[in-house]
């Protein structure tokens, strides 16, 4: 099992200045990774919130630094914005008696597909998975961002699973669009799963309203926002429909942030910053 | 390494009391932190987690979200109980993320400001744009969005600021080394604002 007392861990989150809840999955997963004492010391930081990542690196102790980006896939942030901000030299970076060791964001993990089917299983527990139709949603039309390759690439693995009648992409702004999604699906019962790190507009509002569960803003983050999430199952155009909220808010990605640690030593081997402090 | 819980215990047991509009207080128990503003009230609903110093701080007194953590609008009306300083530490950074750490670096040395232009030079996507501000702009929107934050700016639009940083005192100094995000994201707007 990973342990690394001597080490710190970075979650490196979007952030919002709008939605106060976008942050809130990065702060979770980063608590229950404290708490799991696997890590000498867990920290976040953001985009578009403080600590910036600009100024996470002041707040660290440890000499010892993994760098996970809570992103859904590889793209413009993992690749150019993260590394920029942090001045990385690429996977490992050493630098004042430090090693900066940059893992693959936590949406790369073979992993998020258990993940997913979790969290339709979970959200509809007594449904026949044969006789359901199940939709992996994301934004569609990204700048420059992979996510929807992701999209696709965990509807084909859980697809190959066999559980499901059929698993089906869809997208808010680009076919196939998710508010279609009763023509596109063949079976009775529906599972919809929002392919996002975490909540906010488009899962509280905007795919609700695509999937003509709520026809009225809600406003992100109010009591009544998140009712959307509990009012399942939806008895819609003559299907049984169950609405998932954001995938980065399964608890259970506290584990592959962890996993995508032990992934990067198990790639590039355990650097330890004493060998960075002879480079420097 | 560096040992950022220390330095915080070195501040409490030099009488530091205040950081941003958090008041520290030592109690049997530890240390309490309300809002300066709530020093005298004994009416208040005590919170006993760092954690919960997260959600304290999301919101303002009118539920609107507090992206700028160090603007001065810290909501009212809370009492956190902590038994230690590394507790204290936890929930300082939900209050005002990297502060401690930043004024840390500072007193070290090993905290290098960054110019506006510099910050706005390495700007790509969406934030490339602000690259295009003029100095006057620049000038002014640092005057007015800045005001609203408590921190001491430590760097200016070419150069670092020439006003010398608050010391480690009574209050903690709230230290800014280079342009937030928020800032950039405001030179955007400046900018599109002139060009349509």
């Amino acid at each position: 099992m990973l342990r690394k007392p001597d080490s710190a861990l970075v979650i490196a989150g979007h952030g919002s200045t709008l939605n106060p809840d976008s942050a809130a999955p990065t702060y979770d997963h980063a608590e229950t990774l404290r708490r799991s004492g696997l890590f000498g010391e867990v920290h976040c930081c953001f985009w578009k919130e403080e600590p910036s990542f600009r100024q996470v690196l002041h707040l660290i102790d440890r000499d010892d630094i993994y760098v996970v980006p809570n992103f859904i896939s590889e793209g413009y942030f993992t690749r150019t914005v993260i590394p920029r901000e942090f001045e990385l030299d690429g996977p490992v970076t050493q630098r004042g008696g430090r090693v900066i060791k940059y893992c693959d964001p936590v949406g790369n993990h073979p992993r998020m597909t258990d993940l997913l089917l979790h969290r339709a299983v979970e959200v509809a527990p007594e449904v026949d998975l044969s006789q359901t139709t199940l939709f992996i949603v994301g934004h569609g039309t990204d700048l420059n961002e992979n996510s929807a390759v992701a999209a696709k690439r965990e509807v084909e693995r859980i697809q190959a699973l066999g559980r499901f009648g059929e698993v089906r992409n869809a997208y808010m702004e680009e076919a196939p669009l998710i508010g279609n999604w009763h023509e596109d699906s063949a079976y009775p019962n529906v599972i919809v799963v929002p392919f996002f790190i975490s909540d906010g507009l488009h899962s509280y509002e905007d795919i609700p309203v695509l999937l003509g569960i709520s026809g009225e803003s809600l406003g992100a983050a109010s009591v009544n926002a998140l009712e959307v999430f509990k009012r399942n199952p939806y008895q819609l155009r003559g299907r049984t429909l169950y609405y998932a909220s954001a995938i980065g808010t399964e608890p259970l990605l506290a584990d592959l942030i962890a996993e995508q640690v032990a992934a990067f030593d198990q790639q590039y081997g355990v650097i330890n910053p004493s060998a960075a402090a002879a480079v420097t | 390494m560096r040992d950022l819980t220390r330095f915080l215990s070195e501040w409490l047991a030099d009488g530091g009391r205040r950081i941003g509009q958090v008041a520290i207080t030592p109690i049997a128990t530890g240390w309490e932190l309300r809002h300066v503003d709530n020093l005298g009230r004994t009416d208040l609903p005590v919170k006993t987690s760092a954690e919960d110093a997260r959600h304290l701080a999301n919101l303002d007194d009118t539920g609107a979200f507090r992206p700028l953590k160090t603007a001065p609008n810290l909501p009212h009306g809370w009492c956190l109980q902590l038994p230690d300083v590394a507790t204290v530490r936890v929930a300082l950074e939900y209050f005002y993320p990297a502060m401690v750490g930043v004024a840390f670096s500072h007193r070290l040395g090993k905290l290098a400001p960054v110019s506006l232009r510099v910050t706005l030079g390495r700007q790509t996507g969406m934030y490339r744009v602000t690259q295009k501000i003029t100095d006057e702009q620049a000038r002014a929107m640092v005057d007015g969005f800045c005001a609203g934050c408590l921190k001491h700016r430590l760097w200016e639009l070419e150069e670092p600021n020439a006003t010398p940083a608050p010391a480690v005192a009574k209050a903690f100094p709230l230290l800014c080394q280079e342009a937030c995000n928020l800032l950039v994201a405001e030179a955007r707007k400046v900018v599109k604002s002139t060009a349509t």
